[in-house]
């Protein structure tokens, strides 16, 4: 197969992809709908767990649109608004697909679905041509500087979907679903937390790479680029997030607020400068 | 001594550093959203007059070398300096303690369970693979810490991003770097290092499609007197080193050759960038200003631009000088000759120049390293989770369990539930 047909592939398993992670969103709204009706805890918690695994097949998918991707672009499937928000729905994805099993917390699935959806649904928008590197981006760097963004951004993005059940969870008449299905707000809260930690951990790498990569680029490690100011803007928002977590009687609704914030943050990283702010990441 | 007490424990205290964070965070909103380094003219035609004095009022303009933000960042590492200092031996004497079965019993606990049997596999399920024994009033008990080092997290990320701040501050004073610019065979100083840089060579790898894969120039650097000479290339992504300086291959463009002739008999023979200018050898006053050069022009909606990088039809867009005073502009086509007076200037040879910026910033190592402790210090604080726990045996055999994770919280208090009452591994 030649390097169009990879791409031509790609382009189908991308289709399919969105189509079943919007199937998942739907089944994930299902499942909170339909039990949340219910009077008893009688849900074995089947419908949510079919929409894990078509969340699950969605990734799957996704998995290998991005390696035929790279096969058909001859390089890492990272330098380009498409191929950036492609990944970041795919870390998104693996990040809500480990916390979801992980804690058992299949509500998760229906704030964090919609927000996969909305993301690979903003790749659709994008173009899909491939286009040869400029010189710049053609570094060891790039993959260690752009993967750790992607499962930063994605563990941010779990952490503002965990915030918003967390605001949510009190509008909640107390019954069986909400026993069954939601953890306690202090769960809620440590899952944020470590989903945060894995954010803010790969954030540092994200950082840490790109400079290393600047400093060999251009000469300088830190230029204080839009994008490279917004970068730190989200690194503080979530040290304050961390800080503000040790304090008495911070823990819970204000953190959860932070996680909101940090998250918008890491969306205007990512798309607002793009668009807003030109400078030396204009590519990504 | 009170007052100084109370100072110092404010600019010790997490307070101060949420609000310098707060402040850090607006610096940085405003630093990126204000195009910074205009004039007044220009925000004053972006905004408004009055937001114009303001946004230079306040160094807005300017926001992250201004003196209000360089001591912003200062007292953020005083803060971080004497946060340190300050919690050092509590941190020391709790990583001693931590091990004694004295510390351990008499400590606060955020879960507790009540087993039947020994409990030692939910000492190995919770990851306390160290269990000790001893006594307590007569009676058996198990004893366990794990991931001690945590204990140190916080700490050690601090003092990364104390040294990622100074590397980075300092750096910023100490670092020297020059810019060069000429085309293959040229010579030129080093700013004012004594030191001579000549571009050997400068090759740009081209695609089929005609895209630029790389930019490469070949340099040799020499001291002042000759004496020792380092050969070194220079590519985008690979830099150069030598002489303890960094030669980074930055951009490139077009040069030609000047050739100035007075009263039909040859004055000056050079070579001139893009963006540079000649002086008259003769008459330093009369400034040629080759603006920009075009290989292959094209006139598009009354805009100078080229349809390709070959040289087909080469326009060179110069400008004169005379006194300051620009005189006239124009565009040359291939051997067109402009007269000024008794002078008569022609462009030839049109090939691309080179710029190679040079670096040399000591501190770059200490802001790497900074930054390596930095992240350090987060996997200590956020994966390496400090806990505790014991276990005493009650007179009728039956245990008692405790443990504490301060940072674990709700995950750590179900998952010792689970552990105790016996319930199967779910992961």
């Amino acid at each position: 197969m030649n390097k169009e047909g990879f791409l031509a592939v790609e382009n189908t398993l991308f289709t399919v992809t969105m189509l079943l992670y919007f199937a998942s969103m739907v089944l994930f709204f299902i499942f909170i709908a339909v039990h949340h009706s219910e009077k008893d805890s009688r849900d074995e918690g089947k419908s949510g767990r079919i929409a894990w695994y078509v969340l699950f097949a969605g990734f799957v998918l996704h998995t290998a649109a991005l390696i035929l991707r790279g096969i058909g672009a001859g390089r890492l499937p990272m330098t380009n608004q498409y191929e950036f928000a492609t990944s970041f729905a795919w870390g998104l994805s693996l990040v809500s697909l480990i916390f979801i099993r992980k804690y058992r917390f299949d509500v998760l699935g229906a704030f964090a679905a919609p927000v996969i959806f909305l993301v690979i649904g903003y790749a659709a928008m994008q173009s899909k041509d491939v286009h040869e590197l400029m010189p710049a981006l053609r570094s060891n760097w790039l993959g260690f500087h752009v993967s750790t963004a992607i499962i930063s951004y994605g563990s941010f993005g779990v952490s503002f979907a965990i915030a918003l059940i967390f605001l949510l969870r009190g509008r909640l008449a107390a019954g069986s679903f909400l026993d069954a299905h939601i953890p306690s707000r202090e769960k809620l809260d440590a899952i944020s937390y470590r989903a945060v930690s894995l954010g803010l951990l790969f954030l540092t790498f994200c950082i840490i790479t790109g400079s290393i990569w600047a400093e060999r680029a251009w000469g300088s490690y830190w230029s204080w680029d839009p994008k490279e100011t917004w970068s730190l803007i989200t690194w503080l928002i979530y040290a304050l997030y961390l800080h503000q977590r040790l304090r008495k009687g911070w823990k819970g609704r204000s953190a959860a607020i932070f996680a909101v914030i940090g998250f918008i943050c890491v969306l205007f990283t990512y798309i607002g400068v793009n668009t807003l702010l030109p400078g030396i990441h204009s590519y990504a | 001594m009170e007052k100084l007490k109370k100072a110092g424990r404010f600019l010790s205290s997490m307070q101060f550093a949420m609000i310098l964070l707060f402040i850090l965070v607006a610096a940085c909103v405003l630093g990126s959203l204000i195009t910074q380094g205009k004039t007044y003219e220009w925000y004053a035609a972006a905004y408004s007059e009055r937001t114009a004095g303001a946004i230079l009022a306040l160094h807005l303009d300017d926001v992250f070398h201004s003196l209000w933000f360089v001591l912003l960042t200062a007292f953020l590492c005083l803060n971080l300096l004497l946060c340190n200092i300050v919690r050092l031996p509590s941190i020391l004497r709790q990583w001693r303690e931590s091990g004694t079965p004295e510390t351990i019993l008499s400590a606060g606990s955020s879960v507790q369970a009540k087993m039947k049997d020994a409990p030692d596999a939910a000492f190995a399920r919770m990851g306390f693979r160290r269990v000790k024994e001893g006594s307590a009033e007569g009676r058996r008990c198990l004893y366990s810490v794990k991931n001690k080092a945590g204990l140190f997290g916080a700490w050690v990320c601090h003092l990364g991003v104390l040294l990622l701040i100074l590397g980075f501050g300092l750096g910023q004073v100490l670092k020297t770097e020059y810019a060069v610019f000429g085309v293959p065979g040229q010579t030129k100083e080093i700013g004012d290092t004594g030191y001579l840089l000549t571009i050997d060579d400068f090759r740009i790898d081209e695609r089929s499609d005609g895209s630029v894969s790389q930019y490469t120039a070949d340099l040799t650097v020499q001291n002042a007197d000759g004496s020792r000479k380092l050969s070194g290339s220079a590519s985008v992504n690979s830099p150069a080193s030598m002489f303890g300086m960094k030669f980074y291959q930055n951009s490139t463009g077009w040069a030609a050759a000047v050739h100035v002739k007075k009263d039909g008999k040859a004055l000056q023979d050079e070579v001139v960038c893009a963006g540079d200018f000649l002086a008259a050898a003769d008459k330093p006053e009369l400034v040629i200003y080759l603006n920009a050069f075009y290989p292959d022009y094209v006139l598009e909606n009354g805009t100078p631009t080229t349809k390709s990088r070959e040289v087909r039809n080469p326009a060179y867009l110069y400008s004169v000088y005379y006194r300051g005073q620009m005189i006239g502009m124009n565009a040359l086509l291939g051997d067109e000759e402009l007269t000024i007076d008794e002078y008569t200037v022609t462009f030839s040879d049109p090939e691309t120049y080179t710029l190679i910026q040079i670096k040399r910033d000591p501190l770059t190592p200490l802001a790497l390293i900074g930054g390596l402790v930095t992240l350090l210090g987060l996997i200590l604080a956020l994966y390496v989770q400090p806990g505790r726990m014991w276990a005493v045996q009650e007179e009728d055999g039956t245990w008692t369990v405790w443990g504490y994770s301060r940072k674990g919280g709700a995950i750590f208090a179900e998952r010792f539930r689970e552990v105790t009452k016996g319930e199967p591994e779910r992961e």
